[in-house]
């Protein structure tokens, strides 16, 4: 994975890239908007980091230009850091076409989650593949498994079953709320009861534990799909 | 560098800070509106107007009167000389035969006294039905033309600077027919103009300028105590916030100074709050900092042992230090975040801004997410026990207010446990409530945990000390206040917000 960081600031430029390198991933960084305009007319990137507050264009500018259609960048997961919270700067990033944005200062383990997320994210909308850890979704053919060592174990899961999977790789790492589950499976039964999707859930439980995944009830709330051993990470 | 802790608090002086060494500048524009002169020419125009008018319409009424009472002496003269007309006629004695020299003037009784009571402001004259004059002053005649008939005809006339009252009239007489003429100069017109003058316009002229210089004095007088007053306030520095002597501004004034020292006690103990909750601050901020900085001088002295400064080279450093330097840091981080929420969320910066209708469910449910990685790490059961509500309020602010709450239950109660997020409709509007079974807090405890800094004695881990104290903040500007009690069983923690619907 390859990103872009655009951050104007010495020490927070380092040290986010420091960690970025850590947790695996190639990083770019320019300390200016001018100068990622210039690298992203190039090259290409998995997704972007960009500070609001740059020199002269800011990151706010920045990020208009580079969801310009002509640009490779356009459909880019951008991540927009800023030190100001006002509720007008977090609207306006997002409304220019940011995906997520953080507060300085931020830990490191949120920002690897979030970027883990847009990354996500951005791949669920090219690929037709969902995954979480071992677990893999194929929406196109309908088939899914768990890949150990490249070797795809098939998992059978019945219709309802899918719908509840899918649902839950779609939000992963957020919960998912009972009440969505049973909105999505009442296309398939009418009058479809709490328990019924207590059901499905524990019948996933039992196929997804073999794999180290396990489906984690949040009280009053519904369910997550976690991995087993790192039960924090998502 | 001043290192003493008063030393900072008295650099972050709010008051200071806003108003510099110019401070009379920013107060120089509404003092201007207040300025004395302003006030009293402004009153001394209004009271003017209200007593001069009336004053100056009695006058014109009073001088309508006295006109219309000199057009009645006005007839009044004029019968007193048609009445002497025919006695001023039979005053003419034909001459005995013809020896006599001619006609000869007996003046009538009358006619004599009434040119005595007014020597030379009355004459007469007889003249020939020819236009000659037989007696009396001839000017009379030349006044205008002769009467025609016995029709007795009334002129004005100048004469020798006076106005005169003039009758001319046929007579039949011992001479035949003649024309008679009587004028009066003491003319009651004039009297009555030099009268109005002096009886009606002179005094009310007096009155008006007394009237004038009373208000002008008065309003003075009458203003005077608040114009010291005035005085009293716009020499007052900003520091400067000490009552003002009651007893020593007069009685009428008193209920103003009352509502200004008010005023000043409140805005003093404000500033009091402030400074001392910067001070505060400062503070707080201090111990991390310092933890930060004592590190990193340390690995600095180390690292000058190894290679010389701004040399290249690594150093191994312990990873139980790398772990405290990320502690101290998070801490500073978290205390400049709610001190910004602190100062965000001020019941006076919010009031502008109108209430919104917040549903409370998927606040509680977006809260659980945020949540649960931390929650998951420490094993504890993060749950919701939520009902569909909604109040007006600010959903940010109730974000910021559960948040705390969430992230001070999550932070404080032991591995293993559990902690509940509640929400739901009450009979006057909703709740929102987080509950623990963690160690709760002692009775003791309980009515300190709002203040700002106070963190529970033996309390370990990071923490500010703030969380709850802008939990109230919030709740304040929702005018409502946090619970706090213990949880089920009297274990935990329970803190709950009522919002009134």
């Amino acid at each position: 994975m390859r990103l872009l960081l655009v951050e104007d600031d010495l020490m927070v430029a380092s040290g986010i890239k420091l960690g970025l390198t850590d947790a695996g991933y190639a990083v770019d960084w320019v300390g200016s908007g001018e100068r990622a305009e210039e690298v992203l007319r190039t090259e290409s990137f998995d997704a972007a980091i960009i500070d609001i507050g740059l020199p002269r264009m800011d990151g706010l500018d920045l990020t208009r230009r580079l969801r310009r259609p002509d640009m490779a960048s356009a459909s880019m997961p951008v991540l927009i850091l800023t030190a100001r919270d006002g509720l007008n700067d977090r609207v306006q990033g997002l409304d220019l076409g940011a995906d997520d944005y953080m507060i300085k200062p931020f830990e490191l383990p949120e920002l690897l989650a979030r970027l883990r997320a847009l990354l996500r994210r951005s791949q669920a909308a090219t690929s037709s593949v969902l995954t979480f850890g071992p677990i893999e979704l194929d929406t196109a053919t309908r088939r899914a498994g768990a890949r150990h060592n490249d070797q795809l174990t098939v998992i059978e899961l019945g219709p309802r079953e899918w719908t509840v999977m899918e649902y839950l790789l779609l939000n992963a790492p957020k919960p998912a709320s009972k009440d969505k589950l049973l909105q999505a499976l009442t296309g398939w039964d009418k009058e479809i009861t709490p328990n019924a999707v207590e059901v499905y859930i524990s019948r996933l439980r039992a196929k997804l534990e073999p794999h180290g995944v396990a489906l984690r009830s949040i009280r009053g709330f519904g369910y997550r799909l976690e991995m087993r051993d790192t039960a924090a990470a998502a | 560098m001043n290192p003493g802790p008063i030393g900072a608090a008295e650099r972050a002086d709010p008051a200071t800070a806003a108003a510099p060494e110019s401070s009379p500048v920013p107060l120089q524009l509404p003092a201007e509106d207040l300025e004395g002169g302003h006030m009293l020419s402004g009153l001394r125009r209004r009271l003017l107007v209200m007593i001069l008018g009336p004053l100056l319409l009695l006058a014109i009424t009073s001088a309508w009167l006295e006109y219309r009472a000199a057009g009645g002496v006005t007839e009044l003269q004029d019968q007193q000389l048609l009445a002497l007309q025919p006695l001023l006629a039979d005053s003419v004695i034909a001459g005995e035969g013809g020896g006599s020299p001619g006609p000869s003037l007996l003046l009538a009784p009358e006619v004599d006294q009434f040119l005595l009571a007014r020597p030379g402001t009355s004459a007469y004259a007889i003249a020939s039905a020819q236009g000659q004059l037989l007696f009396g002053e001839s000017w009379l005649l030349a006044a205008g033309p002769a009467p025609l008939s016995r029709q007795p005809r009334f002129e004005s006339s100048e004469h020798q600077g006076m106005t005169w009252r003039v009758v001319r009239q046929r007579h039949p007489t011992s001479l035949g027919e003649l024309e008679v003429a009587v004028a009066d100069a003491s003319s009651p017109r004039q009297r009555w103009a030099r009268a109005i003058l002096l009886k009606v316009l002179l005094p009310h002229v007096v009155i008006l300028a007394a009237a004038a210089l009373a208000v002008h004095w008065a309003v003075d007088r009458a203003l005077r105590p608040l114009l010291d007053l005035t005085e009293v306030v716009e020499r007052r520095s900003p520091q400067d916030l000490s009552a003002i002597d009651l007893q020593a501004s007069p009685r009428e004034v008193r209920p103003l100074v009352a509502a200004l020292n008010r005023l000043f006690r409140l805005v003093d103990a404000q500033a009091e709050g402030q400074r001392r909750f910067i001070a505060d601050a400062a503070h707080q901020l201090r111990t991390p900092l310092a933890g930060l900085q004592a590190q990193v001088e340390a690995w600095a002295q180390a690292a000058r042992r190894i290679s010389p400064p701004g040399g290249h080279g690594t150093m191994l450093v312990p990873i139980e230090q790398i772990e405290k330097l990320r502690s101290a840091t998070r801490r500073t981080s978290q205390l400049a975040n709610q001190l910004l929420a602190l100062s965000r969320a001020d019941a006076r910066s919010m009031a502008a801004q109108p209430m919104e209708r917040v549903e409370l469910k998927p606040l509680c449910e977006s809260l659980l997410e945020s949540y649960l990685d931390a929650a998951s790490a420490k094993h504890i059961d993060l749950g919701l026990d939520v009902r569909p509500a909604a109040v007006p309020g600010y959903e940010w602010l109730l974000r910021e207010l559960m948040a705390n709450l969430v992230d001070n239950a999550v932070k404080y109660t032991p591995e293993g446990r559990n902690v509940t997020i509640r929400c739901g409709p009450t009979e006057r509007g909703a709740f929102l409530e987080v509950e623990d079974d963690g160690k709760g807090v002692a009775a003791a405890d309980l009515p300190h945990l709002l203040d700002r800094f106070y963190r529970v004695p033996g309390t370990q881990g990071e923490g500010t000390g703030l969380g709850l104290a802008i939990a109230q903040e919030i709740a304040r500007v929702h005018h409502s206040q946090l619970q706090l009690e213990s949880g089920v069983g009297g274990r935990g923690l329970r803190v709950t917000l009522h919002l009134a619907a």
